[in-house]
């Protein structure tokens, strides 16, 4: 019975083939965002989950704001915690550098987001002042160049990210090259390796579109207000990881006079606060997609309904001949179901075709994992149901001898 | 046992002053293998009993017993399954669904029923030859003639084998030759031992049938048994009244005498039914006294 309800369905769908090309299109729409918008997050995530396990797991990190609860889950996504000013201070810095435990401790501290050379200006780039065990703190190639020593902290040089040389300096070898920053030159030294990430990651900036500059340097940029987004600290091997968060915790909260205005996070620490964000954005993005989802529903229902009223003469006679209630109302739920689900097909297909083109031609990663697909099919169906329920219901209560005089 | 028992049956629509008594205590027995013909004018409640003997609807009073267990007070469901397994309907109309094939159309019933595929196609072809539309199988129903849809409804009727076939004007659309060849089909049906309950205008068509019945505001006026082959006595009088022109005809300046012919009416329909409905109910009543 089952599948002559469908043939029959598809039969009175392509009967019809605008009504039901411009149906369908609510839920493809819908289907369409809610699945890119998760590829999309589920891309950020899979970045940032690499980026901080290249890290490694001897690589604390230090945060402005208290971003862990007391039994060490990630509090409650705060936003006034990244507009605040950052609590942590070149002392901080020094006071790690000069604990035992410590292998490097690794600022980064946010400078300006501006800088031009004889190509013109460029607004959105993330320049930052770091040490000069920023590469091997954080597993980072250069690819040109060196990045600064020690003997360079109070120098004029600087390493770009690969995005900022190409636009900086195009096909040139930007190596030896000026760049301007609040007016003052600076040399480049190095141009870092292509790495993966987005706005989300670690340092919480695209190192592709970022300059560093040393710490020296970038404190008389800022003439002292510093900026320390992170500090990042490489313990030494074979110390117990608990033991070092704790003496470290102490040494910072002297610092502080006591206030638990920072966060030293763990890798795992920090994975739950980075998706943690993450998540929180996505769900946010998503719900505003499934609203595409519920009106192209309601539009199912809609077009169902005036199906329906149509049909009226169509139920009188098959009433007539013995179909039962539930035969009717199955007849109407299969239409709804396979307008839904071919929807949701449809939409997984142009979904993926998205995901190639912005693979292709934005920086974005999205990854649509076969469970999302699944979901998505998933969410079609009980979409399905759910709207064509009433129409359905309308359909199968008719009066068999009214609907056969075509009222 | 007789196949359908009706005890004062009644069936009221409508409510406060609005209110129709459609059928006044109407008792009835029809015995296997009669082919009943049920006349009488419009409005007189011959479609209201036969939708409550087809169980589309259900009397407001009275008992209803088919194939001798009651049906009257069936729940929706159980009359569907009923309806499906034990009547077939003949629509004025033919009533065919426009986007299935005849083949389709008449295997429909089956698929209900929960039959493969396989099995109630070759059902259906079987039925189709047996009403001479074996090589009409795969068109869609728009493309038939009536006398041909008619047939094909007849075909949907009978491939559930049920005990009881409801013609409803089946007749009532068709050029005389379709007529004919639609009653002889019924006439088959009934020779093979069905059961046949046939609403008509047509005094004509009561040569077909073994008993005439004659409905006059909800009730039973008359009751007549009838050889197969000739006309009911008292059809035959409404019939011989129902050549004289009408006024509506004389105005139309139509010749009484191209009625004069049996089944080659040349009035429309709606001019054709609305003086029957006018003139023979008037004449019913004479009948009848």
């Amino acid at each position: 019975m089952f599948s002559g309800n469908l043939k029959s369905a598809v039969q009175n769908l392509r009967l019809s083939k605008w009504r039901t090309i411009f149906t369908m299109m609510g839920i493809i729409i819908g289907i369409t965002s809610v699945v890119t918008v998760v590829s999309l997050g589920a891309g950020l995530k899979h970045q940032i989950v690499g980026q901080i396990n290249q890290l490694g797991s001897d690589v604390l990190t230090v945060r402005p704001g208290k971003l862990l609860t007391k039994d060490g889950k990630a509090t409650n996504l705060n936003l006034y915690a990244f507009l605040a000013p950052s609590t942590l201070t070149p002392r901080d810095v020094e006071s790690l550098q000069g604990s035992e435990l410590v292998n490097s401790v690794t600022p980064i501290e946010f400078i300006t987001n501006s800088a031009s050379s004889d190509n013109g200006e460029f607004n959105d780039l993330f320049i930052a002042g770091t040490s000069p065990n920023f590469a091997a703190t954080l597993h980072q190639n250069v690819q040109y160049g060196d990045f600064f020593t020690d003997n360079d902290e109070t120098s004029d040089s600087a390493v770009i990210g690969s995005d900022v040389a190409l636009r900086l300096f195009g096909m040139l070898n930007p190596v030896g090259e000026t760049i301007h920053i609040m007016g003052q030159d600076f040399i480049v030294r190095g141009v870092l390796a292509p790495t993966q990430g987005g706005l989300l990651s670690v340092a919480q900036a695209d190192y592709n579109s970022s300059v560093f500059l040393p710490t020296k340097a970038a404190e008389s940029l800022t003439a002292g207000h510093t900026n320390i987004l992170q500090i990042l600290i490489q313990v030494k091997k074979g110390t117990n990881i608990d033991h070092d968060v704790g003496v470290i915790n102490s040494r910072l909260a002297q610092n502080h006079g006591g206030t638990g205005d920072f966060t030293v996070l763990k890798q795992d620490q920090l994975l739950g606060v980075s998706s943690q964000i993450l998540n929180t954005i996505t769900n946010f993005v998503t719900a505003i997609a499934a609203i595409s989802l519920l009106v192209g529903g309601i539009g199912i229902m809609n077009i169902m309904l005036v199906s329906v009223s149509e049909r009226t003469r169509e139920i009188g006679i098959r009433k007539a001949i013995g179909a039962t209630n539930r035969q009717i109302l199955r007849q109407f739920l299969t239409e709804g179901l396979v307008l839904t689900i071919g929807g949701g097909l449809i939409g997984v297909v142009v979904s993926l075709i998205i995901n190639v083109l912005l693979r292709l031609y934005t920086g974005w990663k999205p990854v649509i994992s076969v469970p999302v697909m699944l979901l998505a099919v998933a969410v079609s169906v009980v979409a399905g149901v759910l709207f064509s329920l009433i129409p359905a219901l309308k359909a199968a209560r008719k009066d068999p001898i009214a609907a056969l005089r075509g009222e | 046992m007789a196949l359908i028992e009706l005890d004062e049956v009644s069936k009221i629509f409508g409510f406060g002053d609005a209110t129709t008594l459609a059928l006044d205590e109407v008792s009835l027995s029809v015995e296997k293998g009669e082919f009943v013909a049920v006349m009488g004018p419009s409005g007189s409640g011959k479609t209201t009993l036969m939708n409550i003997i087809g169980l589309l609807d259900r009397s407001s009073h009275g008992n209803y017993s088919l194939g001798g267990s009651p049906v009257s007070r069936l729940k929706p469901n159980r009359q569907a399954k009923l309806r499906r397994d034990k009547i077939g309907f003949v629509f004025q109309f033919y009533n065919l669904l426009p986007h299935l094939t005849v083949l389709e159309n008449v295997a429909l019933p089956l698929a209900y029923k929960g039959m493969t595929p396989v099995r109630r196609a070759k059902r259906a072809s079987d039925i189709l030859e047996l009403v001479g539309l074996r090589d009409r199988e795969y068109y869609l129903p728009p493309l038939l003639s009536g006398g041909q849809a008619q047939r094909a409804a007849i075909a949907r009727a009978l491939v559930n084998r049920p005990s009881i076939i409801i013609a409803d004007e089946p007749t009532g659309n068709l050029d005389s030759h379709d007529s004919r060849v639609v009653m002889e089909v019924l006439a088959e049906i009934h020779r093979q031992g069905n059961t046949i309950l046939l609403v008509t205008h047509n005094p004509e068509l009561t040569r077909y049938a073994s008993r005439v019945i004659y409905m006059y505001d909800g009730m039973i006026a008359g009751d007549e048994q009838t050889a197969i082959g000739h006309m009911a006595r008292h059809a035959r009088r409404t019939y011989f009244k129902k050549q004289k022109a009408t006024d509506d005809d004389i105005a139309a300046g139509v010749s009484a005498m191209l009625k004069d012919v049996p089944g080659t009416e040349v009035t429309t329909k709606a001019k054709r039914r609305k003086a029957k409905g006018r003139k023979r109910g008037l004449r019913t009543r004479g009948s009848k006294d």
